[in-house]
């Protein structure tokens, strides 16, 4: 039988598959691939009317109001891994002549505290509302404190309320999430 | 994630246009390439393929990014090549991969002259277009993107796990024109694709009206996934149960379709050659398990909008964040189906125009490449063109080849291919004939063997045959 076949086919194949070979490459380098992606992200908003602070039926001030709602992606297991700080920026125009406290209250799902964050919102008029902003940012040990919520707890405090009170306090707000993998 | 990002990354660089076997084509001393051209002129009397070594093929590339590219060894961080990879890439850019095992091949020269052949492969293909807007989201959040609509129909992709019967006739009708047709049965194991989306995703920073601070606006979104055998592996468990039920339909068991493969060969003249195949004219009818996934809307999130009611004692408020969630799920419905739907097989259409010149067979020993009895040339050059019909439109390859038939028993093949990866790629293609057995090999982009990392495209076919000659 003729082996020159054979021979040459090896050779050919070897040639192919033996020169064939991948360098000047470093596959480790996949370890330190890291996605960093910062999003942005309304939070709340709300339109407290001024009369909200006073119980016209009773003729009781109502010093303080508060809501609260859910925000179950906080605690979400992936969000705990990769948030690595959260910029909380809130913005409250007010109209009412009054100061005000603004309480922020993180509860976890067994209503424990888990973060708090506060301001003082400086009073305006109906003619001049006058805008408050505020900044929270979180990192470090308090990214594991807040990523523990799942529920926030508004309350807005007023220094003193009237029943002719007019105006009303706008709170619009957002979180910038810088997360890293 | 990144285990992720890699596994893709090698997949890409480990791995011309998909599916295109540009070295098999014509080259008639191996009885594969009959599957590329039904009406190729057919040298022996009957072949039979070594079952599961018949055809290996193995088929992968990437436009627009290579492995290199991400992780040659510097001192630059890899972060910042990936960054710059995912803005260079356009949204046109594409990764591919194929798989095919022959199972059975098999062929004779019958009485009546014609040829019959026939056999079974496996097929795995898989198409991801590059959804730019998306990696860019991903990797660099919205923050520095306000007002840039990121556009959700650059989602493109199909992938099919396939099991193909088929048979086929080859008959020399007159001097000039041979003539070929495969019938094929599809049985598709496994299918999904995610094509014609439409929609974008923007955030836009809130006028002194708007309610927030910023407005995450979903527009005219719709997204479809089809499946098909993918719902009864939901509940399985573990990766064997999975393989077991997903090979248990190979065998007619999945969702079937018909279709045919045609072609011709036509002497122009002593020297030159026209030939021709249209590969895959045909489509599958997915009807059970069956699943459609389809996210359609329009929708602006601006966040939670909390209203201080008043409470008695031991009430709670409104449930807003679920109220949301069912607003959200509301304006963007995301909705099971069970509708059948039929998909076209990626159409495949070859050309080839050769020039044949040197008698083979001058010194007179035995023709036993030649059975037909018609003259074969030592030598052939030519030019040939490849289409491939893909859910963004055809993709396009051009070949130059020059063929030889070094000795009785031995032929070679060499290409050169400009596709939508190269304009570089050499590709060579080997077939010996030791007795009755022969063995074939071919691979294209051989200038990057150097260096696989720097290759986009990489395609080898190889495979053994017995091949029986008319005494």
């Amino acid at each position: 039988m003729n082996k020159l076949p054979l021979y040459v086919f090896v050779l050919v194949s070897t040639c192919l598959l033996f020169t064939a070979c991948v360098k000047d490459t470093d596959f480790d380098q996949a370890e330190a691939i890291s996605l960093t992606p910062i999003v942005e992200l309304d939070l709340i908003y709300f339109n407290l009317q001024a009369n909200r602070f006073f119980d016209s039926i009773n003729s009781n001030p109502i010093l303080t109001v508060s809501d609260t709602t859910d925000i179950r992606f906080l605690d979400d297991s992936s969000l705990q891994e990769y948030l690595k700080r959260a910029d909380f920026y809130f913005k409250f125009t007010n109209s009412i002549p009054r100061d005000f406290q603004v309480d922020f209250q993180f509860l976890s799902e067994t209503n424990d505290t888990a973060y708090v964050a506060g301001t003082a919102v400086s009073q305006g008029t109906v003619s001049t509302p006058v805008l408050t902003e505020f900044t929270q940012i979180v990192e470090g040990e308090d990214i594991l404190r807040l990523t523990q919520a799942n529920k926030v707890v508004v309350s807005v405090t007023i220094d003193s309320s009237a029943q002719n009170l007019e105006g009303n306090l706008n709170l619009k707000s957002k979180t910038t999430y810088y997360l890293e993998n | 994630m990144h285990y992720l990002f890699t596994y893709i990354l090698c997949f890409v660089g480990c791995l011309a246009i998909s599916q295109n076997k540009q070295i098999l084509y014509g080259f008639d001393d191996i009885p594969q390439s009959l599957m590329l051209n039904p009406g190729l002129n057919v040298t022996q009397k009957k072949h039979f393929g070594i079952p599961l070594l018949s055809q290996i093929h193995f088929n992968g590339g990437a436009t627009g990014v290579t492995a290199y590219d991400i992780f040659k060894s510097g001192n630059d961080d890899i972060n910042d090549r990936i960054r710059r990879k995912i803005f260079e890439m356009k949204s046109s850019d594409f990764f591919t991969a194929t798989l095919q095992l022959e199972l059975i091949n098999f062929g004779w020269r019958a009485k009546n002259e014609i040829y019959f052949s026939g056999g079974i492969y496996e097929e795995l293909d898989f198409i991801s277009y590059f959804p730019r807007d998306l990696a860019i989201l991903a990797w660099e959040g919205n923050q520095d993107y306000l007002d840039y609509p990121f556009n959700l129909g650059e989602i493109s992709t199909t992938g099919d796990l396939t099991t193909v019967f088929h048979f086929g006739a080859n008959k020399q009708i007159s001097d000039k024109l041979t003539v070929g047709a495969r019938f094929k049965i599809y049985s598709s194991m496994f299918s999904f694709r995610s094509v014609n989306n439409t929609g974008t995703f923007t955030t836009r920073l809130g006028g002194s009206d708007s309610e927030n601070i910023y407005e995450h606006i979903v527009q005219n979104a719709d997204v479809t996934v089809e499946t098909s055998g993918y719902a009864p592996l939901r509940d399985l468990d573990g990766s064997s149960e999975v393989t077991s039920e997903i090979f248990g339909r190979a065998l007619f068991g999945g969702n079937l379709g018909v279709g045919v493969d045609l072609g011709f060969t036509y002497k122009i003249g002593d020297a030159w050659t026209l030939s021709a195949s249209a590969l895959d004219v045909g489509a599958i009818f997915h009807t059970k398990d069956v699943e459609t996934y389809r996210a359609h809307g329009t929708y602006t999130l601006d966040g939670i909008n909390l209203v201080f009611p008043p409470l008695s004692e031991g009430e709670s408020t409104f449930p807003y964040y679920d109220d949301l969630e069912d607003d959200i799920a509301r304006e963007v419905s995301v909705d099971t189906l069970n509708t059948t739907y039929t998909q076209f097989r990626p159409l495949k259409l070859n050309v080839a125009l050769s020039y044949g010149f040197g008698r083979f067979n001058s010194s007179g020993a035995c023709d036993c490449l030649n059975m037909g009895g018609e003259q074969l040339y030592r030598q052939n050059v030519g030019l040939q063109l490849y289409t491939i019909f893909r859910p963004r439109g055809p993709q396009l390859a051009g070949t130059l080849f020059y063929h030889r038939r070094v000795t009785n028993f031995l032929s070679a093949k060499a290409t050169y291919t400009v596709d939508s990866y190269s304009f570089k790629n050499v590709g060579l293609g080997v077939s010996a004939d030791i007795g009755i057995v022969n063995l074939y090999l071919a691979a294209d982009n051989l200038m990057s063997y150097g260096n696989l990392a720097k290759a986009k495209s990489v395609s080898l076919q190889l495979g053994f045959n017995l091949i029986f000659d008319e005494e």
